[in-house]
């Protein structure tokens, strides 16, 4: 177990190495001059020289990797380009704000999912729940998330007017960490959520689905059956059995569905790594692009390996090697 | 139990890849889910071969009233059947024109990750060893790239063009295939007839074609399929944040100049047509992955 877990965590460091070696070549193979933005505010020579140096883009471009893991290393990102402050004080409010769609995003899309896909798992093969069930879910999950979030934005916000569908909260309103327990972000937050919930719910149902049909004929099915069992708890024995699969997907997912995300963030302007990443992107500010992706990469390895090491846990089958 | 149907994994018949081709492809058509993802993929197809005869308008001309103004979000009528955009773009013919993309995507992801998926994962799970091992490695890194920003960014800095998209889905999503069409040659390998046929003295060229590839060649559309559907999304989500190929209308584009202008509410002949023919394209190759992966479960078949 220990030499598992050992291996694992070594697999992971090299894969994190990997992701940002490809990235920091990535950015350097890019035709655009990554100090054209630096330039533009019309600096003497010497001034332009420093500002490369800070920004370490000076050297042969192996220099620059090593001076580039190194810091890497020491938790240093450099400061953003464009808002002259640490990248670090840039992305850490962006964070909390991509999170607070995505946790509890995933988390009811899985909880939903999970349920209505027992129902549809359990229903006569070949019968109009069924059917009807699969059809919508697979639709459902063909719907692009934009698309979610577009049509969301049109229905609750500009012609119900429900809901706002700009930002996080009025402005002038509370600041600081309390403004996420006032009643102007949850309103807010709702739209977004509920794109989340909408984009991460099919694909939860038709795991669970797959997995409770696989379930059902298994022989300790027909023994709670003959034991008198009533109907609705036979199929909750099902459920749990078929949860596995759920809970190791969540944890990848999540990952997933911050990268995921993205696109939703943007539709209704919500302050979070995402949407600040295609910014960042389509302004140049290349180090604060830089993080935020490699941002992404350090949760998904980490999720990855919460995930294999939480199946070991949660089903007694499984043997580490 | 209602129904009981006995099938034992219903086996490939034939020994050669295109025999087990049309019989997967046989086999799809019984699924009535399938069936209709099949029709709107050819409607699709026909739609976007037809579009430069078809479309009224060049995509891009900018739209004249009489009295010469510009012909700005004019709602259907019968000059210009789904209206025109903020910019006086007719909507029919640049909505014609973003089924070519969609398809293009579509098909050269298909080939080229149906391609490259096959290679890998053939040979990774067929030889073992040290290709094995240095491809199982080389997935890791490749599964821990989260693609959406992986794309935003590769295709930011080499430039948005419609071939620096292609390339950026093929080289993400190669990875997914690979890994399940590996294990499939893996289980494939262990069964006895390809131990008798090696004992024979056939070669591994001949194992390979006759006895592989027809097996698993379900597994390969899946994957397929899949991709074909996870390009269409990462081509549209990247043009609808604004990163597409400006050259070129596609779906994505339509949407992203509707929301960047302000014209969601107003302008629902803009939005809805690009927005629903996603929804069909992408439920399309979703409901024949289902039928595929239902095939390739024998414990999702009836018993």
């Amino acid at each position: 177990m220990r030499a598992y877990i050992l291996r694992r965590l070594a697999q992971s460091v090299l894969v994190i190495w990997a992701v940002t070696t490809i990235m920091f070549f990535m950015f350097r193979i890019m035709p655009a001059d990554p100090t054209a933005i630096l330039l533009e505010r019309g600096l003497t020579d010497e001034a332009r020289q420093a500002l490369l140096e800070e920004w370490g883009l000076t050297g042969s471009i192996w220099q620059q990797y090593l001076a580039y893991l190194t810091n890497l290393l020491q938790g240093e990102f450099g400061s953003s380009f464009l808002y002259r402050k640490p990248v670090w004080e840039v992305l850490t409010p962006l964070i909390i704000n991509t999170l607070w769609i995505a946790v509890p995003g995933l988390l009811l899309g899985a909880a939903l999912g999970a349920v209505i896909g027992t129902a549809v798992g359990w229903a006569r093969r070949g019968g109009k729940l069924e059917r009807s069930g699969i059809f919508l879910a697979t639709v459902i999950r063909g719907v692009p998330n934009f698309v979610i979030g577009i049509a969301l934005l049109t229905i609750f916000s500009s012609t119900l007017g429900w809901f706002p569908g700009f930002g996080m909260g009025d402005p002038g309103q509370t600041v600081g960490f309390a403004r996420y327990f006032t009643l102007d972000f949850l309103h807010h937050l709702a739209l977004p959520l509920i794109a989340v919930i909408i984009y991460f719910l099919p694909e939860n149902l038709l795991l669970m689905r797959s997995g409770v049909v696989e379930n059902r004929t298994e022989d300790y099915i027909e023994l709670v059956r003959a034991k008198g069992v009533p109907p609705r708890r036979v199929a909750w024995h099902a459920a749990r059995n078929s949860m596995l699969p759920l809970i190791t997907w969540l944890f990848p997912a999540l990952a997933e569905t911050i990268a995921g995300i993205v696109v939703i963030e943007i539709v209704f302007s919500w302050p979070g790594v995402g949407r600040e990443l295609v910014l960042a992107v389509t302004r140049q500010d290349y180090p604060v692009a830089q993080a935020a992706f490699f941002l992404l990469a350090v949760m998904i390895v980490i999720a990855n390996l919460a995930a294999d090491l939480a199946y070991g846990k949660l089903d007694p089958r499984v043997v580490y090697k | 139990m209602s129904q009981i149907i006995v099938s034992d994994a219903d086996p490939i018949k034939g020994r050669s890849v295109l025999g087990a081709m049309g019989q997967s492809l046989r086999m799809l058509m019984t699924d009535n889910f399938a069936v209709v993802g099949v029709s709107v993929l050819l409607a699709f197809a026909v739609i976007a071969i037809a579009a430069p005869w078809i479309a009224p308008y060049e995509p891009f001309k900018a739209m004249m009233t009489e009295s010469g103004r510009l012909n700005r979000l004019d709602p259907p009528s019968s000059l210009h059947l789904l209206g025109t955009t903020s910019f006086g773009n007719d909507v029919l013919s640049q909505f014609l024109h973003g089924f070519r993309v969609a398809l293009l995507v579509g098909l050269v992801a298909a080939i080229a990750v149906g391609l490259i998926s096959t290679i890998f994962g053939v040979l990774s799970g067929y030889f073992g060893g040290y290709v094995d091992d240095a491809l199982m490695r080389l997935t890791d890194i490749a599964l821990s790239i989260p693609t959406l920003p992986f794309s935003i960014v590769a295709v930011a800095l080499l430039g948005p063009s419609i071939e620096n998209i292609i390339l950026v889905i093929t080289v993400l999503f190669w990875r997914n295939g690979a890994r399940i069409i590996r294990s499939a040659v893996l289980t494939e390998r262990e069964r006895v007839y390809v131990k008798w046929a090696r004992a024979a003295g056939a070669s591994h060229f001949h194992i390979i074609t006759r006895h592989i590839l027809p097996n698993i060649i379900r597994v390969v559309f899946l994957w397929v399929t899949m991709s074909v559907a996870f390009a269409v999304l990462t081509e549209a989500s990247l043009s609808f944040l604004g990163l597409g190929d400006p050259t070129v209308i596609s779906w994505g584009q339509m949407l992203n100049t509707a929301f960047s202008s302000g014209n969601l509410r107003t302008a629902w002949w803009w939005v809805i047509p690009p927005s629903l023919a996603l929804v069909m394209l992408v439920s399309s190759l979703y409901l024949i992955g289902r039928a595929y992966e239902e095939q390739t479960n024998p414990r999702l078949r009836r018993r």
